[in-house]
């Protein structure tokens, strides 16, 4: 679903990801980690065709983001970091434009619902400055998922949300992927990634350190320790705490 | 503490240098800069020795205006100075009328972030903040200072110029942020917005009033004057603004304005001592009435204390309603094209009265006072006037009309990554997002024409041929055309805006500097060569229907008809492909922009 070859990001002289390869298939979760500054926003906007990739291609449901875009794009849904919404639109009026760019027939009947399970439902009508950081950010997540999207990027989706949100976010991620959705996230919330994710792809400075399925990787580093933890096995391959 | 707060303002000042100077690293920047430095030599430096050939061109332009009749006052300054002086009263009034926000102090987010947690006193902050806007008014000062230096009616120097132009801005700056927190302390005492309004307007309304009544008979105004006297208007004017009780109200106003046209240096000493008066009055309201926030009664202090924090994030309003999310400007269903959902989204940004219900009422009060017009033979007199100002109207719009008119890519650049995730070719995008401009500024045009055809009555024989059909039909392929052109026109804009993203994200926040200069220069030249490459092949393909009918001798009613529609398709259809090509070329920019190379050198 997600064939990312020898992607490479540059900025200016700055390599920010370096000839990073993997792929991912429907029904699985991939945990994209790594220390500050590892690059893995990078390599979601590259992967979501928000900024271009200096090197390499990149291919979503068997579209080509920098040849075929759009139909990329009408695949996948992009959830950054930082949620980045219309000043001067209220919440279900985000749900209404969205709904029209990716035209989806009868969206209150599916926003509705979404606006529900996310606890905002009672904001319907306000703007994004009376909404708390958590409540944008639930905002963006909704707006992403108006359209079912078959596959997600998620770039530290689980801070600012609270503890109900997170569980609601893990098993909302864990469900769509069991429909057969491919889900690629980061996040420095190592054992909440351990819940959710059935694959982990490790940064280093821009570079792939490991990946594979969680206990295959584990098993790389854990020097013959049986269960040892994502947490310490990051820590080992990351050598220490300095990137 | 103030210390720590002036470092905080000038690193910040110097970093911003740095990373403009580091821009100019990218070829296209600096060509933007080179053109801004070179109009900055030649429009302002030049004019400061203002000796040189000024005589010769003031000589030139009396004797143009001798041509025409025009008497004009040998002494401009007074006059001048009380237009000023209105003028300011009229910038004041409306600080104390407009405003619909509680006061904030302006702070950006990381100062919110960074000083209000820190153990720095109200006093201070606000200290800090007149201290920000000083230096605002420093630059602005400097730069109008280059303006004036043009006038050739002043009297003075560059420099009493610039200390003049820093008087009025500081005094405008503090009367703002006076008025705002002022207006806040009514508000939370139960004044609400609209009883505010009708008082100060009233009040002023008033003083006007009778300050017209109690002037001097022989002081009227001067109304019908059959050749282009100004001095009575010049002396009325005077006259006005020293009667009593509005010559009261313009007192402080003058003083404030006397550095500014001191014709001497002596005059310019004599006129500090008010000016500074007036300036340390207001200092002294601001820091009094902002203070006054934190140190009230023990009572209130709880509701106060998320009153202030409202107060503090700006994000609260007077009254007590909280901010709520407008109607939308019409409904917008999941399916059919994707760019109509930008437009929707875009005139939700705006003032509500762009919607076709309110353009059509001025279109109907147009035809109603239009057709009035046309029937009273007393008024046919001023018709072509209107006519005329009309036109000049239009033509503004039209050229500078996409300046004002941002709703477009201009204002979503900031979330242009957002934009890229959807699943729309980049066309799309920019047409979707042109569209908001497009509508407004068309509705307007289209009002202007209206009004245009209701008052266009030349005089003379030789627009004998003007029937009301033929009115109706020219006015018709116009309307038609009208579109096209201001979406050219909007084009050159969102070009700069995809070219340039670098000045469009700092240009936002704050304009000035060479290089922004340079970015409008470019950017009017381009909007001159587009206008000009765009419309010369479509006026020639527009021309070929009537050249034919002419070379086939079919020049009665019904060939000059079909003539006019085959030429105003053809000019629409050339238009239109035109728009096209733009549109797909900056669609191509926009699927290519990289904004986080862009944005950090
Ligand atoms: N627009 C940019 N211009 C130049 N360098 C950039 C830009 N964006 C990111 N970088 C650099 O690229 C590297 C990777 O950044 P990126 O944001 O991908 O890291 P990250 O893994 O997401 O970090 P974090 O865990 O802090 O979110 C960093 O060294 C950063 O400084
Ligand atoms: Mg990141």
């Amino acid at each position: 679903m997600i064939e990312v070859t020898a992607l490479t990001k540059r900025y200016g002289q700055f390599t920010a990801v370096k000839d990073v390869s993997f792929a991912v298939q429907p029904g699985e979760v991939l945990g994209l980690v790594g220390p500050n500054g590892a690059g893995k926003t990078s390599t979601l906007r590259c992967l979501a065709g928000i900024i271009p990739a200096s090197a390499g291609t990149v291919r979503i449901a068997g579209h080509d983001v920098a040849t075929d875009a759009v139909a990329a794009k009408r695949a996948l849904a992009f959830f950054p970091d930082e949620p980045r919404l219309f000043d001067y639109l209220t919440v279900r009026q985000h749900l209404n434009f969205v709904a029209r760019i990716y035209g989806v027939a009868g969206h209150e009947g599916i926003a509705q619902p979404l606006l529900e399970e996310f606890e905002i439902a009672d904001k319907a009508d306000q703007l994004p400055g009376e909404l708390s950081r958590g409540m944008k950010q639930k905002l963006a997540i909704i707006c992403g998922l108006l359209h079912e999207p078959r596959v997600m990027f998620f770039d530290e989706p689980l801070t600012g949300l609270d503890p109900l949100g997170i569980r609601r976010m893990k098993d909302s991620i864990a469900r769509r992927a069991r429909e057969g959705a491919t889900i690629v996230l980061s996040s420095h919330l190592l054992h909440l990634l351990e819940e959710v994710c059935s694959h982990v792809l490790i940064l280093k400075r821009g570079e792939k350190i490991a990946d594979g399925r969680i206990a295959d990787v584990a098993a790389r580093f854990s020097n013959g320790d049986p269960n040892v933890n994502l947490e310490e096995v990051f820590i080992r391959a990351t050598g220490g705490s300095e990137t | 503490m103030l210390n720590a707060l002036l470092y905080l303002r000038l690193t910040s000042f110097r970093n911003w240098l740095l990373s403009r100077a580091r821009r100019l690293r990218q070829p296209k920047y600096l060509v933007g800069a080179i053109v801004g430095g070179a109009y900055f030599y030649f429009f302002f430096f030049r004019g400061l020795s203002r000796a040189t050939g000024g005589g010769a061109r003031r000589a030139a332009a009396d004797q143009a205006m001798a041509t025409v009749n025009v008497t004009l006052p040998t002494d401009w300054l007074p006059a001048a100075a009380a237009v000023g002086a209105v003028l300011l009263l009229v910038l004041m009034t409306a600080m104390w009328v407009i405003p619909t926000q509680r006061a904030a102090l302006g702070f950006s987010e990381a100062e919110v972030a960074f000083l209000f947690p820190a153990p720095i006193t109200r006093r201070s902050l606000v200290h800090f903040r007149l201290l920000s806007s000083q230096f605002r008014s420093l630059v602005g000062a400097t730069i109008m200072m280059l303006f004036s230096n043009r006038w050739s009616f002043l009297g003075g120097n560059p420099l009493t110029h610039a200390i003049g132009w820093w008087f009025i801005f500081s005094a405008l700056n503090l009367h703002l942020s006076g008025a705002g927190f002022t207006l806040t302390r009514l508000a939370d005492s139960g004044l609400g917005g609209w009883r505010r309004r009708a008082f100060v307007l009233a009040a002023v309304a008033t003083v006007v009033a009778v300050t017209l009544a109690r002037l001097p008979t022989g002081e009227r105004l001067p109304l019908s004057a059959d050749d282009f006297n100004l001095q009575p208007l010049a002396d009325w004017v005077v006259a006005l603004t020293s009667t009593a009780p509005l010559g009261w109200l313009l007192w402080p106003l003058k003083w404030v304005l006397g550095p500014f046209f001191a014709p001497d240096s002596f005059r310019f000493l004599l006129a500090l001592a008010p000016a500074l008066g007036v300036i340390t009055v207001h200092y002294f309201w601001v820091v009094r009435t902002a203070v006054a926030f934190e140190d009230a009664s023990v009572d209130y202090a709880e509701r106060r204390g998320a009153r202030i924090a409202a107060w503090r994030s700006g994000g609260r309003r007077l009254g007590q309603t909280p901010t709520k999310g407008r109607v939308a400007p019409f409904r917008l269903a999941g399916l059919g094209r994707p760019e109509l959902a930008f437009l929707w989204k875009n005139l939700l940004s705006t003032w509500p009265y762009f919607t076709p219900r309110f353009f059509g009422g001025c279109a109907g009060l147009i035809a109603v006072v239009g057709f009035w017009l046309n029937t009273q033979p007393a008024w046919r007199g001023f018709l072509p006037g209107i006519a005329a100002v009309t036109l000049m109207f239009a033509g503004y719009v039209l050229i500078v009309g996409p300046q004002f008119a941002r709703q477009d890519i201009r204002s979503d650049l900031s979330r242009a990554d957002v934009l890229k995730t959807y699943p729309l070719a980049g066309w799309q995008v920019v047409l979707g997002e042109s569209l908001t401009p497009v509508a407004i500024l068309t509705g307007i045009l289209w009002l202007a024409l209206l009004m245009f055809a209701f008052t266009f009555h030349p005089a003379t024989a030789r627009f004998d041929w003007l029937t009301p059909g033929i009115r109706l039909a020219f006015a018709l392929a116009v309307a038609a055309i009208i579109p096209a052109l201001v979406s050219l026109q909007l084009l050159v804009p969102s070009a700069a805006a995809l070219l340039f993203p670098g000045w469009f994200q700092t240009s936002r926040t704050r304009g000035g500097g060479p290089e922004v200069v340079g970015q409008r220069m470019i950017f009017f030249f381009a909007q001159t060569l587009t206008m000009i490459l765009a419309v010369l092949p479509a006026a020639f393909i527009g021309a070929l229907p009537f050249a034919v009918t002419v070379l086939l001798k079919q020049t009665g009613p019904v060939g000059l008809l079909a003539s006019g529609l085959a030429s105003t398709l053809f000019v629409l259809g050339v238009l239109l492909a035109e728009v096209a090509c733009g549109l797909w070329l900056l669609g191509g920019r926009f699927e290519k922009l990289d904004l986080s190379a862009e944005l950090q050198p």
